[in-house]
């Protein structure tokens, strides 16, 4: 398994790591759910170094991109930030990505663990990407009081920063990215950082006492509470960005590969849609579950768990368009367990826009 | 990670244990290692008072954040008692898994299928292999 630079702090902190996608990562500190928790009221630490970075630069090598995902790269302005994804002819998604334009010629790709293979040889070879994976750690700083722990570790670029939007910035002399954004539902900054960064920066934001450090369970069940998608659970290659429901991410003014086929997808309508699905219970659906209306398999659950925050059973499915709307009653799993369908997000009162 | 197993239980390898309550009573819960390993338990389960079951039948569900796991009556028996407090408060069972944390209640049971089970020096062994 490939180590993160924070490796040794987290098996200093009783971190239980376990492989994800190859990567040495601690799922849990003290527990998923207070470590949940923890983040919807103070502040967590996520080591995200597993994820891909990469650099484009130039015009051309930022329309070469536009080419394969579904919105405009070329008008994105700078200290912007924008969610899209790499998309086959087919419109099946290859990765989602948050792309950043750092300057006029510069744009930020940030890329899952997963598909990272792939993804690092189609920037090389269609947009002469630098990949910068290896010479940078990822921190994610999740919850409301994240902006007032940065500001207090001399952070101060980061003030002005809002809900999707970049910033350069130096920590103590070296240059770092900090984007407002992530992954939680809470206010939330995202530090980019030269590996040798990592530790120290690290340790020194834990040394805040509301600061604690979380791993990769709290983060699922963070997102799944949003509605957010884990690339290669819940999206990949085998369904389209509308199957998706990322519909209204896309800007069907721009120029893609897959933009017929998705336009034809769109205008047949019939296909199946992930959808946000709940039980009136604590107990969960969970990946795997077939979904069934009337006693008949429609679809299947990609996602699911106990929502800490919300105190349901939580997760989302495929299922056909028509089942889609919210109060649909279906059934899921091996023992058939009552499941409705519902809007996303799950958790209404994340504070990642204040 | 070092379990206490109290040395007065039975246990299976599915990481049950088994008290005699005295009058012909068995309550019945799972192990410290079996609460550690599924992590916050978020949902359990439990059969309903007065069924019939068999030795290895499904008769309770527990679920924690990461998984959903089938619990298997250790011995057979009739059911007589279920602890009601978990349905609300299934994180009694990482708290207190050989106390507060039991799941049901067993009454005419088998006394043969009681021998079976390991005692708590053989239940710490198989950890060991485990």
């Amino acid at each position: 398994m490939r180590q993160t630079p924070l490796f040794e702090e987290h098996c200093a902190r009783d971190g239980k790591i376990v492989d994800f996608h190859g990567w040495a990562l601690p799922v849990q500190f003290k527990g998923i759910i207070e470590e949940h928790l923890y983040t919807r009221s103070r502040v967590s630490l996520f080591d995200c170094s597993h994820m891909g970075q990469f650099i484009l630069r130039g015009a051309k090598a930022i329309r070469a991109l536009e080419s394969m995902v579904f919105n405009d790269m070329i008008c994105l302005r700078v200290g912007r930030c924008r969610y899209t994804s790499i998309l086959d002819v087919c419109g099946g998604i290859i990765d989602d990505i948050i792309t950043m334009r750092l300057s006029e010629s510069e744009l930020f790709v940030v890329t899952n663990a997963m598909p990272y293979a792939k993804v690092s040889r189609i920037l090389h070879r269609l947009c002469s990407a630098e990949n910068v994976t290896d010479q940078t750690a990822k921190i994610d700083v999740q919850g409301p009081l994240s902006r007032s722990v940065l500001l207090q570790a001399g952070l101060d670029d980061i003030a002005p920063l809002k809900y999707f939007t970049v910033c350069r910035t130096q920590w103590k002399g070296q240059e770092i990215i900090v984007s407002r954004a992530g992954y939680t539902g809470e206010l939330g900054y995202e530090l980019y950082v030269p590996q040798e960064l990592a530790t120290p920066i690290w340790s020194e934001l834990l040394s805040y006492p509301e600061v604690h450090p979380a791993g990769l369970g709290a983060r699922d069940t963070l997102r799944i509470e949003m509605g957010y998608t884990l690339y290669g659970q819940d999206v990949d290659e085998s369904h389209t960005t509308l199957e998706a429901g990322m519909g209204r991410f896309i800007d069907w003014d721009s120029e893609f590969n897959a933009k017929e086929f998705l336009l034809m997808q769109r205008e047949m309508g019939r296909y199946k849609v992930r959808t946000g699905i709940r039980s009136a219970t604590r107990r969960a659906p969970r990946t795997g579950y077939e979904v069934y209306c009337e006693g008949k398999p429609v679809g299947e659950v990609t996602s699911g768990c106990y929502g800490p925050s919300v105190g349901f059973g939580i997760g989302m499915a495929y299922i056909p368009v028509e089942l889609s709307v919210p109060g649909t009653r279906l059934t899921a799993g091996p023992k058939e367990m009552e499941i409705e369908t519902t809007a996303f997000p799950f958790y209404e009162h994340g504070t990642f826009r204040n | 990670m070092l379990h206490t197993n109290p040395p007065h239980l039975k246990y299976t390898k599915e990481h049950e244990w088994v008290r005699d309550d005295g009058g012909g009573v068995f309550a019945v819960g799972i192990t410290e290692f079996a609460a550690e390993q599924l992590g916050d338990i978020t949902f359990v389960e439990l059969p309903p008072v007065d069924a019939q079951v068999s030795q290895g039948a499904e008769v309770a569900t527990v679920e924690s954040v990461k998984a959903a796991n089938d619990i298997y009556a250790p011995i057979g028996g009739v059911i007589t008692a279920v602890n009601g407090e978990l349905e609300e408060h299934p994180e009694i069972v990482n708290q207190s898994p050989y106390e507060n944390g039991w799941f049901f209640k067993l009454e005419e049971v088998d006394a043969a299928e009681l021998d079976e089970l390991m005692d708590a020096t053989h239940y710490e062994a198989f950890l060991k292999d485990q």
